[in-house]
């Protein structure tokens, strides 16, 4: 009983400093973007791919890092995320974290995603799981 | 004792929730997934596991085409260490390639040591065995082809044929056996040995075409043609030669 106990004091001690933790870098990481709110989009012949974000950092004058609920949403499918680098001159997007894909009746979670050739070409990453109904 | 029975309910919990639904059909892999939007198709990466109501296959890599979306599947392409398993169609099998064609039901089985197995019939090739449900045809092509139920066994490098859809058991309606060494088929208590054996069952005959042997019971006779009717099992074997054929009667007393 002792040691449940102990182990119980342990995991919400460890999640107290988790949570400051995150605090601290979401308030560090707030007054250093560059951007608030930035919107973007990948045009296609056939479609567009409007790219929507928390925040914006620039890395270089072609690539911006989006972070925070970072959404891309186009005719057919929509992809959520937590940060990406998006390039405004190859309209390309590059992400390694969790990411889910959801179109009519399908849906992809990975480990992250590219997105190139326009958006006509999308390659998720790691293990992945889909859900076809 | 509380705590842990919890934790074990949650657990079983959490597992519940990345269970796929009735209709739903789960798809996981090991190294992502490639979406082609504009070629409409998708490559599945790496130990890929495809679980559904009518079917699992498990492939090292899939390629999935779909018509309107991704859920729209027109064809799939499995490579390397293909298993699958219907139990919708009663069906299973494996190869180094599979092929399967949604709207017109055909499948293909490609590679060394393929197998395709139904209820009522078991097809194996090193090079392909074709099935397609609708109409019943079939086509195993390559060495070491070998069909087999419970009335036949035919061993040949191609085997062309029909099976019924009208009753219920996979009857062979017609049949076309060619290999340029020698097929074999065997039905019954007879054995048949020809380069090409034709079997039609509206006429329930059997036709053996070149280097034909037949083999029943201590007689074996040979020569350049031969038919068997299946309705009486009787058998007429001649030979372009009037004096070639052959018969040997062997007593094992």
């Amino acid at each position: 009983m002792f040691i449940i106990f102990l182990f119980l004091i342990i995991i919400f001690y460890k999640q107290i400093n988790l949570n400051s933790i995150i605090i601290e870098e979401n308030i560090s990481s707030l007054s250093n973007a560059d951007i608030s709110q930035p919107k973007f989009a990948i045009n296609n012949d056939s479609k567009k791919i409007y790219i929507t974000a928390s925040q914006g950092n620039f890395i270089n004058k072609d690539e911006v890092l989006l972070n925070k609920n970072v959404r891309f949403k186009s005719n057919n499918f929509s992809i959520e995320t937590e940060k990406v680098i998006f390039n405004r001159n190859k309209q390309t997007a590059k992400s390694k974290t969790k990411s889910m894909f959801k179109s009519k009746n399908a849906t992809i979670t990975s480990d992250g995603f590219n997105i190139y050739d326009k958006g006509n070409k999308l390659i998720f990453y790691g293990n992945s799981y889909i859900i076809l109904k | 004792m509380k705590l842990i029975v919890k934790i074990i309910l949650i657990f079983l919990i959490s597992i519940n929730l990345n269970a796929r639904e009735i209709g739903e059909t789960e798809i996981t892999t090991e190294d992502g997934i490639e979406v082609f939007q504009n070629e409409k198709y998708y490559l599945l990466k790496q130990n890929v596991k495809i679980d559904s109501d009518n079917f699992i296959l498990s492939a090292d890599k899939v390629k999935i085409s779909f018509d309107k979306s991704l859920y729209d599947i027109t064809e799939l392409d499995a490579y390397g260490s293909v298993d699958f398993y219907s139990e919708k169609f009663q069906i299973k099998g494996n190869g180094n390639f599979l092929n399967f064609e949604v709207k017109i039901e055909k499948i293909k089985v490609e590679g060394e040591g393929s197998e395709l197995i139904t209820k009522d019939v078991k097809m194996f090739s090193d090079g392909f065995i074709e099935v397609s449900n609708l109409n019943g045809n079939f086509l195993l092509k390559g060495i070491n082809s070998k069909l087999l139920n419970e009335d036949i066994l035919i061993i040949a490098e191609n085997i062309n044929g029909n099976f019924s859809k009208n009753t219920e058991d996979q009857e062979i309606t017609y049949l076309e056996v060619h290999d340029n060494s020698i097929s074999y088929v065997k039905n019954n208590d007879t054995e048949m040995y020809a380069k090409k054996i034709n079997f039609d069952n509206d006429t329930s005959i059997i036709e053996l075409i070149d280097n034909v042997t037949i083999i029943r019971n201590e007689e074996k006779i040979t020569g350049d043609y031969g038919t068997l009717d299946t309705r009486n099992n009787s058998y007429k074997i001649k030979s372009n030669n009037q004096n070639k054929v052959k018969v040997i009667i062997q007593n094992n007393e």
